[in-house]
């Protein structure tokens, strides 16, 4: 298939980062957190661009470099997913849809916990376990 | 005889939940949580916590077993064997819509486990760290044993188990002390 998530991130509404996770250890994690933070310009050129036109919270490809691709998703409580995936070939965007799709679910049970106050940063087991789970069926 | 009251029951369960109004189930789940989370931040002691959520759960469980007699219909129980599969099969789906099971009987038949393998009220719940001490649902203690008494039976109910401790099931340890012959029970006492 050739889609390989390397680094997934939770950015809350002050784009302070609420989660980041790197799959690949080949890669030294601050590599993706530097990918991950200069993503965050192009989202907000996005969600701005598109101001009234769409409903799309699914934000598509924000910028490529040399081994990876990077995609963003934003929801209206201005919680941004962004992941980095390292793909040959061609862009599987299904694929990726529904895997913020499914991330978006994981954010939302989690927020439900009681004990989880928005905005703090994601301790949650079960969220890193779930997300292990999804990446690894991508 | 284990199964003999068995079916009948899970029937008349089923039969009960289906009559009955239903709720939002993540409505009811946020509410719960945001109890036990105020409580936490109000009493600092889980220990105390936990005590005010059996008590809340009694004041629930006295007045909820009039809804339960009124509904289900279910006549006198024979012995305090009948008592359980009734709490676990009747009053469980009526009011959580799920079912418990009845296990470990003691030589004397005066205590039982009640075993849940999902509770609602424990949905998307994760304890911090910190609160091992914390029983989270321990409100259906209360109201096992507030709706109990209404029907002269004096009985304590603790969480020995719980899945957000880690265990794969919860379970409440459901002990009788005595039955109640006609005396005022303790609530309309003195407090």
């Amino acid at each position: 298939m050739g889609i390989k998530v390397v680094c997934a991130s939770v950015i809350g509404k002050s784009n302070n980062p609420l989660y980041i996770r790197c799959f690949d250890n080949t890669e030294e994690p601050l590599k993706f957190h530097y990918i991950v933070h200069s993503a965050l310009d192009v989202v907000e050129e996005k969600s701005t661009a598109k101001k009234g036109a769409s409903l799309d919270l699914y934000l598509g490809m924000l910028y490529p470099t040399e081994d990876y691709r990077v995609y963003g998703y934003t929801t209206n409580s201005k919680i941004k997913f962004i992941i980095v995936v390292q793909e040959d070939g061609d862009s599987h965007d299904q694929a990726i849809k529904n895997f913020f799709r499914k991330f978006h679910v994981l954010y939302a049970n989690t927020v439900a916990n009681p004990f989880y106050t928005p905005d703090d940063l994601i301790t949650s087991r079960k969220f890193n376990e779930e997300l292990e789970k999804q990446v690894k069926t991508v | 005889m284990a199964q003999k009251g068995a079916r009948p029951y899970d029937r008349i369960g089923e039969q009960v939940f289906a009559k009955v109004d239903k709720i939002n189930a993540e409505l009811f789940t946020l509410t719960y949580g945001s109890i036990v989370t105020q409580l936490v931040k109000d009493y600092e002691d889980l220990g105390e916590v936990n005590t005010q959520l059996e008590k809340m759960g009694y004041n629930i469980g006295v007045r909820l077993i009039e809804e339960f007699l009124a509904r289900s219909n279910v006549g006198r129980c024979a012995d305090f064997t009948e008592t359980a599969e009734v709490v676990a099969k009747v009053g469980f789906k009526m009011f959580l819509g799920i079912t418990a099971n009845v296990t470990d009987w003691d030589a004397e038949k005066k205590e039982f486990s009640l075993v849940l393998d999902d509770n609602p009220l424990t949905e998307f719940v994760e304890l911090p760290e910190s609160y091992n001490k914390l029983w989270y649902a321990n409100i259906l203690c209360g109201v096992i044993r507030g709706a109990l008494e209404m029907v002269q039976m004096k009985v304590e109910a603790t969480y020995v188990k719980c899945v957000l401790h880690g265990h794969d099931a919860s379970e409440i340890r459901v002990v009788l002390k005595e039955i109640l012959t006609d005396e005022i029970p303790a609530s309309m006492r003195d407090e």
